[in-house]
């Protein structure tokens, strides 16, 4: 791949990714939301935050999703840390203790 | 909220500090993912300068090591289509930040986007009802950690290629502090059902092209967050 198409290429997408990230804030800033959108853009954080977890942790083409019981466990009390504590670095570091012990139990 | 007393100059730099206590533990994952996304630029077909300019001209890791690894092998067409797809969720995060940009300078509308990454639309969506000062100051102490930490992670991934042992299994960090994020984010029940659903929704259509499982999984969630405040109302 020429440097020229490699660039192009690259600032296309990074114009097009500045634009998804700008134009609802630059269009919906000074706007009054209807409610029904207000209360619907509170559910996006966990709704995308949610699936991207899954996205990490999971591939459709290997066997169990790629899902392993260690992963869980990490994220099972990662999360209770989390909601216990309100710290990422204890999220952190209890999640990935759980995660590496069960991989070497195992 | 612009009625709230605006902060002092103290106040703005204890928030700068805890906005850097807080990015850091999520930046920490991202150094790995960095040297992947150097070594991986190191392998393609795409020149090396090309490969770390994308770092700053696209700041979107999945995109990014996802255009690095396809070059070569796919038309730059499927390509963008494919960068598109992965990075559309942005539409929704600056949707959902839109009302904490309305007391916002012009300046930082322009600016803001260029870091509004996964790391820092999950910091900042809990801090919307915050101050605007407060905001604007939490926003551009994260984002400052997040663009020097993903840059040097590139570099030394350019330099050193795949120094950590595989066996270490980083790249399941970013789950484990994604799922802190979204538990500390669930404030309220439609949240959480917003959450459960969004991820289980985007597990059965994991099997849909360009990772766009992700963004099946995220509208269901949403929707399914509004019929259940409808439901609480």
């Amino acid at each position: 791949m020429s440097l020229l198409t490699a660039m192009l290429l690259i600032s296309v997408i990074g114009l097009a990714t500045y634009g998804m990230r700008s134009i609802p804030i630059l269009l919906l800033a000074d706007r009054e939301l209807p409610p029904i959108v207000a209360v619907a853009l509170r559910n996006v954080a966990p709704a995308v935050l949610a699936a991207l977890v899954v996205t990490l942790i999971a591939s459709p083409d290997e066997s169990n999703f790629g899902v392993s019981i260690p992963e869980i466990a990490g994220l099972v009390v990662g999360g209770a840390i989390a909601w216990k504590t309100r710290n990422l670095i204890f999220t952190l570091g209890t999640g990935m203790a759980v995660f590496w012990l069960l991989l070497w139990l195992a | 909220m612009t009625a709230a007393l605006a902060p002092t100059t103290e106040e703005l730099a204890a928030v700068r500090r805890k906005a850097v206590a807080d990015s850091i533990p999520l930046a920490i994952p991202a150094l790995p993912f960095g040297f992947v996304l150097g070594f991986a630029i190191v392998e393609s077909v795409m020149p090396n300068i090309a490969g770390f300019l994308s770092s700053p001209i696209i700041m979107a890791g999945a995109a990014q090591l996802a255009v690095i690894t396809l070059a070569g092998s796919v038309s730059v067409w499927a390509i963008m289509a494919t960068a598109m797809v992965i990075n559309l969720r942005h539409v929704m995060y600056s949707a959902a930040l839109s009302p904490a940009f309305k007391a916002q300078p012009r300046w930082f509308r322009l600016l803001a986007p260029i870091m509004l990454i996964d790391q820092v639309f999950a910091l900042l969506a809990q801090r919307v009802d915050d101050h605007p000062d407060t905001f604007r100051h939490y926003y551009g102490a994260s984002a400052a950690v997040f663009f020097t930490v993903w840059h040097i992670a590139t570099i030394l991934g350019l330099a050193f290629g795949s120094v950590i042992p595989e066996s270490w299994q980083l790249g399941y960090a970013p789950a484990v502090m994604f799922t802190g994020l979204v538990v500390m984010g669930l404030d309220r029940r439609p949240a959480v059902v917003a959450a459960v659903v969004g991820a289980g929704v985007c597990f059965v259509s994991l099997g849909l092209p360009n990772r766009s499982g992700l963004l099946v999984g995220a509208l269901a969630g949403v929707i399914a967050g509004l019929v259940a405040d409808r439901a609480n109302a």
